[in-house]
């Protein structure tokens, strides 16, 4: 009964939280000695109450939550989340160490999502929640990683929690974006806005012509993330506007079936809007194109076709299954 | 459709005006859930413990909007969690993971541009499916597959230097690696239990009350990955005919 107890503890999402928290904590010390980095006080406050939340949120009331949640969107609304100086490795010594190293450098990397499909399937055996064991196995995927990365470059841990540094600036407060998408859901789906909106899509399409809705539904998803140029920032709005609502509740559809395929169709909206700089137009500056709009012009046909199959692949999949 | 119904649209409003003027995006989100909240009539805060009661501020019986805030934002850590795996993903690019990666590809890339952005875009999904998060335009397409695709087009012309490769060609290159980085990394990080894409969508359908498994929806993005693949062979076989069809006109 203990063993079973403290095995259920180890192997728990608390116990990654915590660990993902100390590591957030080690990122926010660095950055505040990094006398590279502008905002380095703002920046460190940001990556500390982060790191809290991870450590604390589970016990801690959720109003106080909510408020370090707005104190980390202020700081960074402020610009305060800012890089700093990573002591980069030059591209000689990387390639010195690729020639000694060779193929093993693929392990560390390869352990992580071995561990976690590892775990998934254990905990599938176990008649345990797979969802759990996969979340779990990532944690300590990264933990198991850590240690062989250090073992076969020879680096100091130091050196390691620095270079994990340089890719958590390297995307900033971005990070926590999905977590704030996922809270804005929570929000509309309090105030309604879903029913609001497939009040609205029921006025132009009845309700009982599944193909139609899916139609909707796909239609919604796209054009929402070309203005928004996020099809994250679209999923939740669509999700509990038209999916959840109009097909999977009268339907009686399977959700996981009919929720991926409406992120994709968001995806070929992603290919098809400037707004979506970081995949659209960075690219095309890198490359020196003379016409700044060449890539989407390029993926315009294939986003197209790839679209309209999601409509017809989600209707069949309702029909069939 | 009354006057309060509109208002509770603000939020999308917010959104996308936000989004569309750049401004910081996690500043837009938040804003919005608040301005939304408070034009349902929700209050700020739940009427509990040290704020029992208390005017304006809380309404008896409903959640306040800074602790749904909190709570959904306590719930879905998960999405989050990938920061662990940083510090051993950093110190294997110091030592070289990139410039190893390339290798590999090297070795499997085929003799036409075509061919190679189809290669380029299976290993992007074999990336994406080992739950790997990578932007691969600075890291892979800049600095391999672009010079690797002006490389294959030489040979399709014939030609000595990439400056005899007409610019037309050279430029629809460019488009296609771009795009080959975004097929593979959009349709095939859905085929990872721990990728942003199927955490988003856990964390929002279980939200919306629904027990789902991150396990069927990673089978459930197999057709639509397999078919991303399919059409983006389909597309660069069609580049690769159009530009051999061009390098056989007499000059």
């Amino acid at each position: 009964m203990t063993m079973l107890w403290i095995a259920d503890r180890i192997f728990g999402l608390t116990t990654v939280y915590v660990l993902t928290g100390f590591v957030l904590w080690v990122f926010a010390a660095m950055t505040f000695r990094d006398r590279a980095n502008k905002r380095r006080c703002a920046s460190a406050a940001f990556w500390s109450i982060l790191g809290a939340v991870f450590v604390f949120a589970g016990s801690l009331p959720h109003w106080v939550t909510g408020l370090l949640v707005i104190a980390m969107v202020a700081i960074d609304g402020a610009g305060g989340v800012a890089r700093g100086d990573y002591n980069e490795s030059t591209e000689d010594e990387r390639a010195e160490h690729a020639r000694r190293i060779r193929d093993r450098i693929f392990i560390p990397v390869l352990l992580i999502p071995a561990v976690t499909f590892g775990l998934a399937m254990i905990f599938q055996r176990l008649h345990l929640d797979v969802n759990r064991g996969a979340l779990v196995g990532l944690g300590l995927g990264g933990l198991v990683a850590m240690a062989a990365c250090v073992r076969i470059t020879g680096d100091k841990p130091r050196v390691m929690m620095n270079e994990g540094r340089r890719l958590n600036d390297a995307m900033g407060a971005v990070n926590i974006l999905p977590q704030l998408l996922a809270s804005l859901g929570v929000i509309f789906t309090a105030a309604k806005v879903g029913d609001l909106i497939a009040s609205g899509i029921i006025r132009i399409v009845p309700s009982d012509q599944l193909f139609l809705l899916v139609l909707a539904n796909c239609l919604g998803m796209s054009l929402f993330t070309i203005v928004m140029g996020n099809s994250f920032a679209a999923f939740p709005v669509i999700a509990t506007g038209v999916l959840s609502p109009l097909i999977i509740k009268p339907f009686g559809v399977r959700p996981e079936m009919v929720a991926i395929i409406t992120l994709t169709a968001g995806s070929s909206g992603t290919l098809m809007t400037p707004m979506a700089a970081n995949f659209n137009i960075v690219p095309a500056a890198l490359l020196n194109m003379r016409d700044q709009y060449g890539v989407i012009k390029f993926q315009l046909p294939y986003a197209l076709t790839i679209w309209s199959l999601h409509v017809i692949v989600m209707w069949l999949m309702i029909k069939l299954f | 459709m009354n006057l309060t119904d509109l208002f509770k649209l603000s939020g999308i409003v917010i959104v996308i005006i936000g989004l569309a003027l750049r401004l910081r995006t996690t500043l837009v989100v938040v804003t919005a859930g608040l301005v939304t909240g408070l034009a349902a009539g929700l209050p700020l805060l739940s009427g509990e413990g040290i704020f029992q009661g208390v005017p304006l501020l809380t309404k008896p019986g409903q959640e306040g909007i800074i602790d749904m805030l909190g709570r959904a934002f306590a719930d879905n850590r998960l999405m989050t969690l990938f920061i662990i795996t940083l510090p051993a993903i950093g110190l294997a690019e110091r030592y070289g993971l990139q410039e190893q990666s390339a290798k590999v590809i090297r070795k499997i890339a085929a003799a036409t541009v075509g061919r190679l952005q189809i290669v380029y875009q299976i290993f992007r999904v074999a990336m994406g499916a080992s739950g790997i998060r990578l932007n691969g335009h600075p890291s892979f397409v800049r600095p391999l597959i672009f010079p690797m695709s002006v490389g294959a087009a030489e040979a399709t012309f014939k030609a000595n230097t990439a400056e005899d490769v007409p610019e037309t060609v050279i430029e629809e290159i460019k488009a296609a690696n771009a795009a080959s980085e975004n097929y593979g990394n959009f349709y095939g990080q859905n085929l990872s239990l721990v990728q942003a894409g199927i955490l988003l969508v856990f964390g929002v359908m279980t939200g919306l009350g629904y027990s789902v498994s991150t396990l069927k929806l990673v089978l459930y993005a197999i057709p639509i990955t397999a078919i991303s693949i399919i059409l983006g062979a389909v597309q660069f076989w069609l580049l690769d005919r159009r530009q051999r069809r061009k390098a056989d006109q007499p000059k």
